[in-house]
Parts: C-alpha cells; structure tokens; sequence
C-alpha cells in the first residue's frame, strides 16, 4: 500500500494522467487526434524540443540553465548543410562534423561557466548571440541565398525521418526513446550521474569529497550541445531543408518541458523520464489545441499558463502566508469539533 | 574620489565604448562625427528605457525576460489606439496600464506564488506574445498618423532627440531614487543579501513586486518610443529585446545575482549594443555579423571582468594573511 502510495504522489505519475486527460478531451472533440499515425507525424515537429530538453536537464540539474541550445540547432543545420552541399562532404561525414561543431560550442560555453564562475545564464545568453550569429556567417560561406535554405538533400539523409517502424512509428520518435533510455540510464544508473546530482545539491562538497565539480559542470553543457545538434540534423532531415534561424524560438518549449517535468531550476532534484513525459505533454497538447481549431500564433498561450500554473502549484507552497490562508478553514474545522 | 570612480561597474563599461568609439575612429575617421555619434546614442533610445526597468528587476536578484512580448504588446496598443484615432494620452496612458498589469502579474507570480522569475516571465512571454496575435490579429499595425511619428525625429540643437533626453532625464531620476532615497536603496539591499534584508525590516517581497511593477511601466515607455520611432508595429515586435536588454545590463557592469550595478551602466551597456551594428558597417563588415559580435563582446567582457575581480579577492586575501601571520610574528617576538 505505501509503495502504491508513493508511485501516486510522485510528480511523474501527474504527468502521465495529464497525458490521458489530453488524450480523452482531445480525442472527444476530434477523432483525428486519436489516429496513431497522424498523432506521430504531428509530434514529428516536436520531436527535437524533447531531445534537447532531456540533456538541458543534466545542466539544470547542476543548477545551471542552458539558453544556446536553440541556436545551436540552427548553427548545426546550416553547417551540415554547408559541408555538403558546397564543401562536397558525404552526408553523414557531415552530420559527424556538426554533431562535433555543437559538442565543441557546448564545450565552450560550459568552459566558461565552470572555469572562470560567471553564471550560466550569461554565458548561455553570450553563447545564443554568438552561434546563431556564426550561423548567419556560415549561411554566407554557402552559393545558395540565404532566404531560401539549402534542399535536396540524398533519400539516405531524409530516411532519417521519412523511413517508419511497422508504417507507424517514425525513426525520430524510435531515436528519442533510445536517448531517453541513454540519458536515463546516465544520469540514474551510473557514477556520473550520482555526480551530477550532487554538484547541484552543494558544488562545494562535491569539491571536498574529491569529485572534479567543474568538470562535470562542463560536460553537462557539452551533452546539451551534442543533443541540440543531433536535434538539428533530425529537424533537417525532416523539413528537407536547413536554415540558420531553426530552432530559434525552442527556448520557451525547452526551458517549460523541463521545469514541467520536475527538474528544479536551482538545482540538485529532478529526473529524465519527467522531462521526457512534460515533453510529450506539451507536444499533444499543440498539436490537440491545433487540431481542436486553434490558430498556431496562439498556441503559446497555454503553453505559457500551463507553465506558470503548474510552477505556482508546485511552488505556492512554500509560501507560510498562502499556505495558512489555505488551512485555516481546516484548523477552524478541527478546533471547532475540540470543543 | 578618483578610487571610487576607478572601482565602479560602470566604468569597465564607458571605457569600453570609448575604446570602441576612438577604436573605430581610427579605422574610419567617418565615424567621430558629431552626427555619426548623436545616431548611435540616438537609436538606443528604447532600448535604454527598457534596460533601465529591466536593471530594477535584476538589481533585486530575480529576472525578466518578458521584456520582448510587453514591449510588442504596448506597441501592438499604442499603435492601433493612435491609428485609430483615439486621442493620444489615451493611447499611451493604455499602454502604460498593461506594462504596468503584465509586471504586477508578473511581481504577483515571483513573490506570491513563490514561481522562481525566469520560469514566471518565460511563461508571461510566451503568453503576451499570443495576446499581440489575438490583439492584433496577425496583422502589421500600419497607417500610424504622420503627427506621432514625426515626435522621433524632433532633436534639440541637432544633436540629441526630445526622446533621448528624456531617456537620460529618466536615468538621472532612477539613480537618483535608487543611490539617494531609502526606499530606493531597499532594492539594492535585497538583490545584495535577501535574508540579511529582511532580517532588517525590508519588505523583500514589496521591493521585487515594485521592480517588476516598474520594469512593466518602464518597458511600456519603451513600447510607445518604439511605435514613433519605427511607425508601425508587427506581430513579432519586440521579440529578441529581452535577450539585448539584459545583455545590455550585463555589459553595463550588473551582475546577474543582484545587488551590484546602476542603471547608468545599464544605459551605457544599451548604448553599446545598439551601436554595435553600426561600427560593423563602418568597419566595413556586414551587419550580419552584428549577433556574433554581440555574443563575443559579453562573454568577452563578463569572463575578463570575473577574472579581474577573483584575482582582486585574492590579492585581497592574500595580504590579509600575510598581515596575520606577521602580526603574530611582532606578537612572539
């Protein structure tokens, strides 16, 4: 009875009821979402936010927060691109080299961050202007114009996405599942991931109980660059074109899934499949909301409330004063039946 | 006196951009004009304002970046009221309003609800900028009368706009109310140490409710500045801004963590980022470089300062115990 207890009260349990709940509202108001295989090509776009917010909350874990990832999507897009189409890179030798480009930015950022202690919401804030910025210069190494992005890429690329398990799941959403057993596996399972933790619980103890703390800091930035450009190529690989702006407006969704998905932003609790589940959240509830009429500008909106509800619900708490205008009423209950 | 100004935040800051000015200078003399130079201080003019209200915010440890979407929903109104033809203090004293609600719900979530304020403003960010889309529908707010855009232009003597005088006679009086007065001062204090604040009677929660109250109004004056300065406002106005600002503020000598800083930093630091496209063109570089530039200056800029101010602790540490042990030493013998 306690274990059940507990598997209730846990914040993952939360999501996975929301997750129903939006299946039920949204297929009721429209059966087209229940369709398995348009509900995967919807969440196609989505795909990349939930591979990125899985690796941004190593370094939220850490207590830091990672801004650049978007830019980095669009930073390694472009550069792929780039190398194939001008430089005459095969394909995958090309997506190697721009996986190592977001591994080496991410690297940079969080060199900064753990060796000279600015905090990480400047850097990340530096690091976004700086790769989308190289994004645009890259843009500007290539003969096709600008505007209209680099195309055409061969079918291997594309099968990348195009190609589907038993016709129904797409290769993206396989290769997410994979990264959420990965990181899980990471950050849960292994020493490394025990370290993660408790650099964000005291970076100082971890420091005295011999643990190399800026080194672990650094190589959490390092795997959110890693995944923002493997999400880059995957995003390429599905719209069929690169541009250097992808990815620029992922930082709302990125920042929400893993706050949703029960990471603190100071630090040192949280937990992958949360994300992964908050991700898929989100992700269902765009695509009900598109399908149930509403136009795509809007859909920020509750995008936003859900983010700020779900935090004060969370956080509401800790306030003495709220928490007693809530209990009152009870304690006046209980003294009431004393007498 | 001469110490004290040497050790102030600001002053990494305005060597900077003097250094950039004379360094540019050099390369192409075009640039010292006088009116070369008016432009740039000139075009800063929102971001200025916004930069001041957001370093209030930042000044009390927390943070905004709702700064993009109010500034475009403020625009989005001004815009459409004056077109429309509304009389123009109605125009303005609405967009002052909802500045002001979007930062007290803003304050509201942050000290009430206990919402940490970057996941609080990142919501409110997503959630104003859905609002311009309902408000506006999609659409440009164009056709804004001739008479209001004209207000941009007006400079005294040629040099500085009506508009950039203001900004500066806003920043005197903000620093004014921070450095001088006591309820200013509550900021400061509780951005520096919150608990040590409150343990001295400082309404913590009061002081980062007005920040964000203010960082509302003020992002509000930068909205209305921007629809006469640019004539019309696109659904995605302003959008980008929170980024630049608090980018602005971080140039201009305020740390992140609170406490440290003053909104004449945050002015240069604006000054600095709107100036940087320009110094591209008169370098002879493409303006497409401007974002790169931008984020190698702040690292730049933030990783030296850090550097320079851990060395400066420890030197400080040093001497220290260097003066214990020979004191102890004075003691024994």
């Amino acid at each position: 009875m306690n274990k059940l207890k507990k598997v209730f009260v846990r914040w993952e349990s939360f999501l996975v009821v929301l997750i129903v709940l939006e299946m039920v509202i949204f297929g009721s108001i429209n059966a087209k979402f229940l369709n398995i295989t348009r509900l995967f090509n919807s969440l196609n776009q989505f795909i990349p936010i939930c591979i990125i917010s899985l690796f941004v909350t190593f370094v939220m874990i850490t207590g830091g927060i990672d801004i650049q990832a978007g830019s980095i999507v669009g930073l390694t897009s472009i550069a792929v691109a780039v190398l194939w189409n001008d430089a005459g890179l095969n394909i995958f030798v090309a997506s190697f080299i721009g996986i190592m480009a977001g591994m080496l930015c991410g690297a940079l950022s969080g060199f900064f961050i753990a060796y000279t202690g600015v905090q990480p919401m400047v850097v990340t804030l530096g690091g976004s202007f700086l790769y989308s910025g190289l994004a645009l210069a890259v843009t500007g190494l290539s003969s096709t114009e600008a505007y209209k992005g680099i195309s055409n890429f061969p079918e291997a690329f594309r099968a990348l996405s195009k190609s589907k398990l038993f016709d129904t799941v797409p290769t993206q959403f396989l290769i997410f599942l994979a990264l959420v057993v990965i990181s899980f596996i990471l950050l849960h399972r292994t020493n490394y991931g025990r370290r993660v933790f408790l650099c964000g619980v005291n970076c100082n103890a971890a420091e005295f109980s011999g643990i190399h703390s800026r080194g672990i800091v650094m190589s959490t930035y390092i795997l959110s660059g890693m995944s923002a450009s493997v999400a880059g190529i995957l995003l390429t690989a599905y719209l069929g074109t690169a541009k250097a702006d992808m990815g620029s407006e992922y930082t709302l969704p990125i920042i929400t899934a893993v706050v949703l998905g029960g990471t603190s932003n100071l630090g040192g609790s949280g937990g992958v499949i949360g994300t992964a589940l908050a991700a898929l959240t989100i992700g269902l509830l765009r695509i009900g909301l598109n399908l149930s009429g509403m136009a795509t500008q809007y859909l920020d909106i509750p995008v936003g409330v859900l983010l700020v509800a779900v935090v004060a619900f969370r956080f509401a708490g800790t306030n003495p004063r709220l928490k007693k205008l809530f209990s009152r009423p009870k304690r006046a209950a209980a003294v009431a039946k004393n007498k | 006196m001469l110490k004290k100004l040497l050790h102030s935040r600001e002053t990494t800051a305005i060597g900077f951009i003097l250094l950039m000015f004379l360094g540019v200078g050099a390369i192409n003399p075009a640039f010292l004009t006088a009116d070369n130079i008016w432009l740039c201080l000139n075009s800063s003019v929102v971001y200025t304002v916004a930069a001041v209200g957001i370093a209030l915010v930042i000044m009390t440890g927390e943070i905004d970046v709702s700064v993009g979407a109010t500034l475009g929903m403020t625009a989005a109104m001004c815009g459409t009221m004056i077109r429309d033809g509304e009389p123009w203090a109605w125009a303005i004293g609405a967009a002052m309003a909802a500045g002001l609600l979007i930062g007290m719900i803003n304050g509201f979530g942050v000290t009430v609800l206990r919402i940490p304020s970057i996941i609080m403003t990142l919501g409110m960010n997503g959630i104003v900028r859905g609002l311009i889309y309902v408000y506006t529908d999609g659409r440009w707010v164009e056709n804004i009368s001739f008479d209001f855009k004209i207000l941009a232009q007006g400079r005294l003597w040629g040099a500085f706009t009506y508009f950039y005088l203001g900004a500066l006679a806003l920043i005197a009086a903000v620093h004014l109310l921070l450095t001088k007065t006591r309820k200013g001062r509550y900021l400061g204090a509780v951005g520096d140490n919150a608990g040590g604040a409150m343990l001295l009677g400082i309404p913590v929660n009061g002081a980062k409710w007005v920040s964000f109250a203010l960082c509302g109004l003020l992002t509000a004056v930068g909205g209305v500045l921007y629809v006469s300065r640019v004539g019309f406002v696109t659904p995605i106005a302003g959008s980008g801004y929170e980024m630049k600002v608090i980018a602005a503020c971080v140039l201009g000598g305020i740390s992140l963590t609170g406490g440290v800083g003053s909104v004449i930093g945050a002015a240069v630091g604006a000054a600095i980022m709107a100036s940087i496209s320009r110094v591209l063109v008169f370098i002879g570089l493409s303006s497409t470089y401007d974002d790169t530039i931008t984020g190698i200056f702040l690292i730049v800029i933030v990783v030296s300062d850090a550097l320079i101010r851990r060395r400066a602790v420890e030197r400080a540490r040093r001497e220290r115990l260097t003066a214990k042990t020979q004191h102890a030493a004075e003691a024994k013998g």
